[in-house]
């Protein structure tokens, strides 16, 4: 890195304003602001050096010695030469106090400039540059990121900041917040007029790509100036941006890379659509309103014939009463059934026995048989 | 050294095994030292003897162990009697008690008013018929009580009084039964039938539409038609009808001749003799086709007809079945369903009077937007509503042939029973010995309401199969 520097050093030099061979002609030169190629003559004859002594500038020298030199030269076109002439005039006129000043300055601008005309010699013997100061390039690496106990820790720094952040937005709270309340104005609901709603996004001033997103919403049906059919046509043109169980047509764009673009664009499209609505070449009347896009949700509402009214509380008292009157009824006939009484009179009585009469084989006696229950045969398979 | 003997000593036995000779003689060595205590446990164990086998690494035994398979004991069921056994059908049993009281159906009892609420049994003669005609579902609670008994319910009596008046005029009653599920739509069917039966009705039930439908019963084409016949299950048909209406299809002989038959059956011969011919499943359709003109014959003294079909909503679709373009065939097409379509739309007129009821089904049944909707406009136009509801414009599930078929239909729609019906019901249940409990009007409102408002089904869940699994 360290020579880095020293190489574009020596690359600028071959472009100072130096010349490395002081007999060329300057202004025969084309001279690029900045080449890292050497001077040379190429393609420009090479001057004889009788004529190279004239223009040589070896030192400071003021304008007048410059515009006399040119014109003693005498290879000046004539509106030149006036030129010249005016221009030695002028300066034979100024004071010389300021002429003195003049030079003044350019021997210090000249004196100044010197070292850095000076063409530097690489010294040959130094390995890598190691004698180049350049203090950018140095750096104190041992111990330089050691924490010092003198401190507290990057976490502790985090919390202080939001500390402060918090203060700071309390502060905002307390003293300018209320300073906003001269702003506020009354609500007024919109009028009749004005049926479009527009919804915009703000992220507080930062850059958002949704920020320019705008979305209106109206109602068909608010656009007094259209006939049935044609509010009808509207919605069949609006498609899926029509919501047939609010009875709203809503559209966005976020196209245009502003919001106002945006927001233009929308009332153009609403202003073409109640256009195309209001044509009557075609009312789209034979095309039925598609409504598949939506899904109509299932309001469930507690029915009134539910709510217990006092009426309705009288009745049930009332069909209360008739149900035990009934019942009563039935008890004093003996027609009420109870399912459990059925089932022990039915067994009491000995029906069920009688139907379930178990048959005895003839010859055993109601013993029990060898291949039965504990027998041979359930003992021999275990 | 000490410090890697003892570790050693803790891992698989195995592992030391593995571990260099020279480590172990030397552990044995030091022992005489009194160096390291867990070498000298550790040689002291390994006898001489034992030292090769211990120095080898452990076989694992990688064999599956055989378990003692359970020896199946008693031979496997039969190829088809799993199935007969979920699909039996129980009508009666000993455990359950008999009904005191309860009356036996007389041929005009449904029609009654009175009988409203109360629980009549099956006669048995009936029970017979229907059985043949599949008219009972194993889904059906018969198996609870000892003898097949119906709720009279107020649409039952209204259903049979149009039945009579239809078949007294000489028109057709053309009714769709349509209904929210375990609701009785099948059991109303039953109770009709049960109405045609005993008043010498002729009746022609087919118990599951989609037995029709989905491809599960042979196909082939008509000749000089564009219609398919469904041979096995018109001989099966046949055979249905023929042992549910002996009794009044002995009473009838032909009045056409039929010569087209696989045997020949001369005018004036028994029908019987016409249904039997059909002994394969090849003339079947044949056969149905010469019942079917016989049984309309006109000014020939037949009697009344009921044409009843279970599970409406399987022919009111495409059918499984495809033609020989591999197009599907519409339910419409097929020479059966064909049938019954013409008789519910009113296109084929029975001159003899009579009925033509279709119950829909929600159990297992394929939505038919055009069946649903065609229900829907019937209900509304018989309850002059306003608003007649319409076909979504932008829907493409409808069927013009299905809304034709249903133009023209009535619908009974099958709700919850009333609370004196419920009481009918309940009480039956306690005479059964189904239900051990005093039923009184709590009772009664309790079932009641917790079967969304007296739905049979779901009255039944609540009271009786609660323990069902």
């Amino acid at each position: 890195m360290a020579s880095s520097a020293n190489a574009l050093r020596l690359g600028l030099r071959t472009c100072s304003r130096q010349t490395q061979t002081p007999s060329l002609r300057i202004a025969a030169i084309q001279r690029r602001a900045l080449s890292a190629t050497a001077t040379r003559c190429e393609g420009v004859p090479v001057p004889k050096k009788e004529e190279d002594a004239k223009l040589e500038f070896t030192r400071p020298y003021s304008p007048g010695e410059y515009l006399s030199e040119k014109l003693r030269s005498g290879d000046l076109e004539d509106w030149e030469r006036e030129r010249y002439e005016r221009a030695l005039s002028s300066w034979r006129q100024v004071p010389d106090n300021l002429k003195r000043s003049w030079s003044n300055m350019v021997n210090d601008i000249e004196e100044s400039a010197a070292p850095l005309r000076r063409a530097v010699k690489p010294k040959r013997q130094t390995f890598w540059y190691e004698e180049e100061k350049d203090p950018d390039m140095i750096t104190d690496e041992d111990g330089e990121d050691d924490f010092l106990e003198n401190d507290i820790t990057s976490l502790g720094h985090g919390k202080l900041e939001e500390h402060r952040e918090f203060r700071e937005y309390a502060r905002i709270a307390v003293w300018e917040m209320p300073l906003l309340s001269k702003y506020a104005k009354p609500f007024v609901p919109p009028t009749s007029e004005e049926i479009l709603r527009f919804r915009y996004t703000t992220y507080m001033g930062e850059f958002h790509p949704a920020d320019r997103k705008v979305v209106v919403e109206f109602c068909p049906k608010d656009l007094r100036d259209l006939t049935e059919v044609q509010q009808r046509k509207l919605m069949k043109l609006a498609g899926p941006r029509y919501n047939p169980e609010k009875d709203i047509i809503k559209m966005s764009c976020e196209k245009f890379e502003h919001q106002a673009q945006n927001k233009r664009y929308l009332g153009d499209l609403i202003d073409k659509m109640i256009a195309a609505a209001k044509d009557p070449k075609d009312t789209f009347e034979d095309i039925p309103l598609d409504t598949r896009h939506h899904t109509f949700s299932k309001k469930i509402t507690f029915p009134k014939e539910w709510l217990l009214t006092p009426e309705r509380k009288k009745e049930i008292e009332a069909a209360r009463q008739q149900a035990l009157l009934k019942d009563a009824e039935k008890v004093v006939k003996g027609a009420l059934v109870d399912g459990a009484d059925v089932v022990k009179q039915y067994l009491a009585s000995g029906a069920a026995e009688a139907m379930h009469a178990i048959p005895v084989m003839a010859g055993r006696g109601g013993k029990a048989l060898p291949g039965g229950k504990g027998g041979k045969m359930q003992r021999g398979k275990r | 050294m000490s410090a890697s003997n003892c570790l050693r000593c803790l891992v698989r036995p195995s592992a030391v095994t593995l571990a260099p000779r020279q480590i172990l003689q030397a552990g044995a060595g030091a022992a005489g030292a009194g160096a390291a205590g867990a070498t000298r446990t550790f040689t002291a164990t390994a006898s001489p003897n034992n030292q090769m086998s211990a120095n080898r690494p452990q076989k694992l035994r990688f064999r599956k162990v055989k378990k003692k398979g359970i020896t199946p004991q008693g031979k496997p069921p039969l190829p088809g009697e799993r199935k007969a056994y979920r699909k039996k059908i129980v009508l009666s049993n000993n455990n359950a008690l008999p009904v005191a009281g309860l009356e036996t159906l007389r041929p005009n009892d449904l029609s009654k008013q009175k009988n409203v609420g109360t629980v009549m049994a099956l006669p048995e003669d009936v029970v017979d018929a229907l059985r043949a005609t599949e008219a009972f579902k194993p889904t059906q609670c018969w198996g609870i009580f000892r003898q097949p008994s119906v709720l009279v319910r107020q649409e039952t009596v209204d259903l049979i009084k149009k039945m009579d008046g239809a078949a007294a005029d000489g028109k057709t009653l053309r009714l769709v039964v349509e209904g929210n599920r375990i609701s009785g739509k099948s059991l109303m069917l039953l109770q009709a039938m049960t109405h045609a039966f005993m008043n010498d009705w002729v009746v022609l039930h087919i118990p599951e539409a989609q037995e029709l439908t989905t491809a599960c019963t042979e196909y082939s084409p008509l000749e000089n038609s564009p219609l398919w016949s469904q041979p096995v299950y018109t001989l099966k048909l046949l055979q249905a009808f023929k042992k549910a209406n002996e009794k009044v299809l002995s009473r009838m002989n032909t009045v056409y001749s039929h010569a087209d038959l696989p045997q020949i059956i001369p005018i004036n011969s028994p029908l019987i003799q016409l249904i039997n011919s059909a002994k394969e499943a090849d003339g079947a359709w044949a056969v149905f086709q010469a019942l079917w003109r016989e049984l309309n014959a006109e000014n020939a003294g037949r009697p009344s007809i009921l044409f009843t079909l279970d599970g409406l909503a399987h022919i009111m679709k495409m059918s499984d079945y495809r033609n020989p373009a591999f197009e599907l065939i519409h339910s419409h097409d097929l020479a059966l369903v064909k049938v019954f379509t013409d008789c519910l739309s009113g296109a084929h007129k029975m001159p003899n009077g009579g009925a033509v009821l279709a119950a829909t089904t929600r159990g297992n049944s394929p939505r038919s937007a055009s069946m649903e909707l065609a229900i829907a406009q019937r209900e509304a136009e018989a309850a002059k509503e306003e608003v007649i509801p319409q076909r979504d414009p932008y829907g493409k599930k409808y069927d013009d042939r299905v809304e034709a078929v249903m133009k023209s239909v009535e619908v009974l729609r099958l709700k919850g029973v009333s609370k004196a019906e419920a009481r009918g019901l309940l009480e039956y249940w306690a005479a059964s010995g189904a239900l051990k409990k005093r039923v009184d009007e709590e009772l009664v409102s309790e079932k009641w309401t917790l079967s969304g408002n007296g739905v049979v089904g779901e009255m039944e869940r609540a009271t009786l199969l609660t323990m069902k699994g």
